[in-house]
């Protein structure tokens, strides 16, 4: 850091052209007021408009909430919904809750991991899947669970895990 | 003290009776009467937070037992607090055992051991087995900057580095990230740290997570010597605790005990990290004469021998005034004394002078003036009590980083209101309700104060009755203000005149009002202008406002206020005492001589001018380097290339010390003892702590020996004879030599001629065909004066030298952030990176001042005020 740095707006260079900073943008002029209150909301509806939060976007909010970068990350490092790199096509939601568990989730990790090695909140090669585990979804009557996107798999044979997900491979 | 009073409460600790400010956490309360309660995670400094959760003690209120955490809780009228009682020990017992699950046991090699609190406490409570299993982190060490090192695996999460960089620092460049069972303090997404640098988490961190990595040292830092001194940069005067192992400067500490110094155990990075200097192996060591264009090694008889031969044929031939003398702005009081002492009474030569006196005497008439309006202003420990604080031509984290962290903690803890005023749009952060930025128009200083005082007075915002009688010429400086209509202010000043409205309202309300003037004055043409009409504003609002006002003169360097006061300068002897008749003989008789003739024409006045022309045949410049800190560089070139005979005494081989015909080696702060005076009058000791870098010398035993070889020696010896003599010389400064504390000297003709400073009207800058920029200089934020170029921690964080342009100009040039710009005047240009960002504003441009490489004194050529300079890209 040399001398005090200024809140105005960072002018684009080239290459950052390329960002759309329209829907950040957009969504700040809809807050009631420009306000570090509105955070959490804020950085939901940002992922909401470009599927997570990059850093351009984090930028502008950065300027216009009055926020530090250490705080605004520091923030988004407590919620593992909050995404900072661009996740896979197909979120992976796999339920590690008691019954989920007791009926082989970790079998369906494993199976997720043989095939596209991809652990636990990352993202495989082809930006397909990203995998992610979810405490409980209350719906333990289906143990074990798994959801793709927006798709829903309850009573899910582990063993089966990889032709189920070998599906939206085919779809591409 | 802030003009809103706080009610004091009666309560009792351990059945003791004691009293507090309401609403001050019973926690500082108890220690502030002498009780000790366990604590990790307090700071009075810092907003309370309660994060270790070992701070409880018992309250009774009404009868109504509660246990409550004494570091959030406040006193109350007639609560009973208990201490250390067998349910208290408890709970406190178990949070420090949890702590100690995690907290590795490294201890001899900690920076922090024996200065511990988590030791302390551990201790205290005699917990030395704990009932828990132990389950140590082991992470690596993070050295991604060059300075501050995180060694997590001791980190309590007190919050004390987050909380210290937000509230005091206004910085936030560290956070809580990944809370819950895998939280850590760190930056964003672990990237490099990048920040002021000020190390401050570094002092209020307990356990030694975060690490000075400068130093050599490492762990038990109770077992290095420690010693008080002042640090030797700005001018505010901070109390630094060195430290020193094996005759080694190895670490610059900060420490907060409650009522040390004046800077409240806050430091920056010159201050804490500029340390290396001064064990540098490119310290000068020995004499050195040039003899025929090379330097040679002398001995100390022999360059005393030669300095009284060649001053005193020099009196002989043209007479005592045609030797003049140059004291640097850090020098010594004591020095400063002896070097005056010297040419006044062994050579006769009323020539003495220092940079600042040269360039602007004005401040020291802007300060004298102060005090016959009676506005002597408060110490500045005062400061974090204030009600608004006018912030005028200072980029304050850059110039007084530990002003800034006083102003941050008024604004937490009284509510203080923020008015900032410059022509760059400097940022200050801070959690102010009301922070006005005025932001005005470069070089129009003089118009925004008059417009101010002309709307208090048309708004009749302060009793004008009251302040009319109580100032002769008020009738006569109103009608001068005539012309300061809103439309004319907002023309030379680009401020609208609401804005400027509310700026007048907020500081002409009944309030405690601190004004803090910036060295960006000093680069006005008509910098006096703009001090006489700030001051004339402060006694529109002192004569008629409720309240107070405190003004402190603008000084750049550590002593900068006391070699004034110890009279290095050609129109005031010591205590600003003019050079007449009456003050001469005075001065005489404390010097134990018959007559003291200073009547002689002051060529200090234009000193290098008189170079020039031949006035003055011979210069001692001592601990100053004027061709890369005089504003006119090539006019100080042109002097020092005239004069016949030149003496450098400097700590490092300075442009100007290859200039001189004698060069002697002198000592750093470390390395002598004395006191220095800050800006706001606080004078307060330094110590020597590790012996002198080769044969160097201090310069006040230097200046005694050159007195006895002209034969006319100094009725003093010691430094404890010489502080006795300035008491009897300068009243003000009686007293102030004893003890550890900070006194502050206070004028003696307070209030005795009020008036208003009427001065010529204001003149907008001209501009220059062809030079469409204006150049603003001044100190970086980890640079000030020559000494911080040789502390390597220092440099590397700072980078380059750039030139900050606006966003806006840049574009129109096509230019992009770290593009080489040539930079031009007319008399002068360099090539330089380009930093494109909104501080500049459009229409300047801004360059540090303090690399060598690039002097930015060269492109003034004899003109005053903003240098016109052009940019384009560098082919």
């Amino acid at each position: 850091m040399t001398t005090t740095e200024t809140e105005v707006k960072e002018e684009t260079s080239p290459e950052e052209e390329a960002f759309d900073y329209s829907k950040v943008e957009e969504i700040i002029e809809s807050l009631p007021q420009k306000s570090r209150r509105h955070l959490i909301p804020v950085l939901q509806r940002v992922q909401g408009a470009y599927r997570y939060l990059p850093e351009e976007a984090m930028d502008i909010l950065i300027e216009e909430l009055k926020i530090s970068r250490a705080e605004i990350y520091g923030v988004i490092s407590f919620y593992p919904g909050l995404m900072i790199t661009e996740p896979g096509k197909y979120i992976l939601k796999v339920c590690v809750g008691t019954a989920c568990f007791v009926k082989g989730c970790e079998i369906i990790c494993n199976k997720v991991d043989e095939q596209y090695h991809i652990k636990v909140g990352e993202t495989d090669e082809k930006k397909l899947f990203t995998l992610q585990t979810a405490s409980c979804m209350g719906n333990c009557g289906a143990a074990p669970i798994l959801v793709v996107g927006d798709d829903f798999y309850g009573n899910l044979d582990p063993e089966e895990t990889l032709s189920t997900l070998g599906s939206y491979e085919d779809k591409e | 003290m802030s003009i809103v009073a706080k009610k004091i409460c009666n309560f009792k600790i351990n059945d003791q009776e004691v009293t507090a400010p309401e609403g001050m956490p019973i926690l500082d309360a108890a220690q502030r009467n002498g009780f000790q309660i366990t604590n990790l995670c307090f700071n009075r400094k810092l907003k309370p937070f309660a994060a270790c959760r070992t701070c409880m003690v018992e309250v009774k209120d009404d009868d109504k037992k509660e246990l409550v955490y004494s570091c959030t809780h406040p006193v109350t009228d007639g609560i009973e607090v208990q201490i250390n009682t067998e349910e208290t020990d408890r709970y406190n017992n178990a949070c420090l055992e949890l702590l100690l699950v995690e907290h590795p046991l490294d201890c001899p090699i900690c920076d922090k051991s024996g200065i511990c609190p988590l030791q302390d406490n551990t201790e205290a409570m005699g917990i030395y087995d704990g009932r828990f299993e132990i389950k140590r982190r082991n992470e690596p060490s993070i050295k991604t900057n060059p300075i501050i090192e995180f060694y997590l695996n001791r980190c309590i999460m007190c919050g004390m580095c987050v909380r210290v960089c937000d509230e005091t620092q206004g910085v936030q460049a560290l956070d809580f990230h990944r809370r819950g069972y895998g939280v850590v303090i760190g930056t964003a997404n672990e990237e490099p740290l990048d920040c002021e640098f000020c190390g401050q988490c570094i002092t209020v961190c307990p356990t030694g997570a975060l690490n000075d990595l400068t130093s050599q040292a490492r762990g038990l830092a109770a077992l290095f010597k420690n010693t008080y001194s002042t640090c030797n940069y700005c001018s505010w005067g901070c109390t630094v605790k060195l430290e020193t192992k094996s005759g080694q400067l190895i670490r610059v500490e900060a420490d907060e005990t409650l009522g040390l110094g004046i800077n409240d155990g806050n430091l920056c990075a010159k201050g804490r990290f500029g340390h290396g200097f001064v064990q540098s192996e490119k310290r000068l060591k020995v004499p050195m004469a040039n003899v025929g264009g090379s330097f040679q090694e002398i001995t100390w008889t022999e360059a005393i021998k030669t300095i009284a031969e060649r001053l005193q044929s020099t009196v002989n031939r043209n007479g005592p005034a045609a030797i003049a003398g140059i004291a640097s702005e850090k020098m010594t009081n004591e020095e400063a004394y002896l070097f005056q002492k010297l040419f006044r009474q062994s050579l006769g030569s009323n020539q003495v002078t220092n940079l600042q006196n040269v360039r602007a005497p004005y401040i020291n008439e802007f300060m004298q003036k102060c005090f016959d309006n009676g506005i002597e202003s408060k110490p500045v420990t005062e400061l974090e009590n204030s009600d608004v604080v006018l912030i005028f031509n200072s980029d304050l984290p850059s110039e007084y980083p530990v002003g800034g962290n006083s102003v941050r903690k008024g604004v937490i803890f009284t509510g203080t209101d923020i008015i900032l005023a410059n022509p760059r749009k400097v940022l200050f952060k801070s959690e102010a309700k009301n922070q006005i930025e005025l932001t005005f128009s470069v070089g129009s200083d003089m118009a925004l104060a008059n417009r101010l005082s002309k709307i208090i007075i048309d708004k009749k915002l302060v009793d004008l009755s009251k302040a009319k009688k109580a100032v002769p010429n008020y009738d006569d400086w109103v009608k001068s203000l005539d012309a300061c209509t809103s439309d004319q202010a907002q023309n030379h000043t680009g401020l609208d005149d609401a804005k400027l409205t509310k700026a007048a309202e907020c500081f002409a309300r009944p309030a405690d009002r601190y004004v803090l003037v910036g060295n960006d004055i000093l680069e006005n043409a008509q910098g006096e202008g703009a001090l006489n009409a700030l001051l004339n504003l402060c006694i529109l609002v002192h004569a008629g406002g409720e309240g107070s006002v405190s003004v402190f003169p603008p000084r750049e360097h550590c002593n900068s206020q006391g070699v004034n006061d110890m009279g290095v300068t050609p129109q005031y002897l010591p205590g600003y005492q003019k050079v007449d008749k009456k003050s001469s003989a005075a001065l005489a008789k404390a010097w134990g001589m018959d007559t003291l003739d200073l009547d002689q024409k002051n060529y200090a006045e234009n000193l290098f001018e008189s170079c020039i022309s031949g006035e003055i045949k011979a210069l001692f410049v001592s601990g100053e380097d004027p061709l890369s800190s005089y504003y006119k560089g090539s006019l100080a070139k042109d002097a020092l290339k005239t004069i016949p005979f030149l003496i450098v005494q400097d700590s490092f081989m300075t442009p100007t010390a290859e200039m001189a015909d004698l060069i002697l080696p002198s000592c750093s702060y470390a390395e002598k003892d004395g006191t220095f005076t800050n800006m706001t009058r606080h004078i307060q000791a330094i110590r020597e702590v590790v012996l002198p870098e080769g044969s160097a010398r201090p310069e006040f035993d230097v200046f005694q020996e050159i007195a006895e070889a002209l034969g006319k020696p100094f009725n003093t010896g010691s430094i404890e004879e010489v502080q006795k003599e300035i008491e009897s010389v300068v009243p003000e400064y009686k007293d102030a030599f004893k003890g550890k504390g900070s006194p502050q000297w206070k004028p003696s003709q307070t209030g005795s001629k009020p008036g208003f400073a009427i001065s010529e009207d204001y003149k907008e800058p001209k501009d220059q065909k062809g030079f469409p920029f204006k150049l603003i200089t001044n100190n970086h934020m980890f640079h000030i004066g020559n000494y911080t170029q040789h502390c390597d921690a220092l440099n590397v964080v700072s980078g380059e030298q750039s030139v900050q342009i606006n966003r806006k100009d840049a574009q129109a040039q096509k230019i992009e952030n770290g593009d080489k710009i040539k930079v031009e005047s007319k008399n002068h240009s360099t090539i330089l990176t380009a930093e494109v960002n909104g501080v500049s504003t459009p229409g300047t441009v801004y360059i540090s001042k303090n690399w060598v490489e690039h002097s930015v004194n060269l492109f003034r050529n004899g003109e005053e005020g903003y240098v016109p300079v052009k940019i384009s890209k560098a082919k």
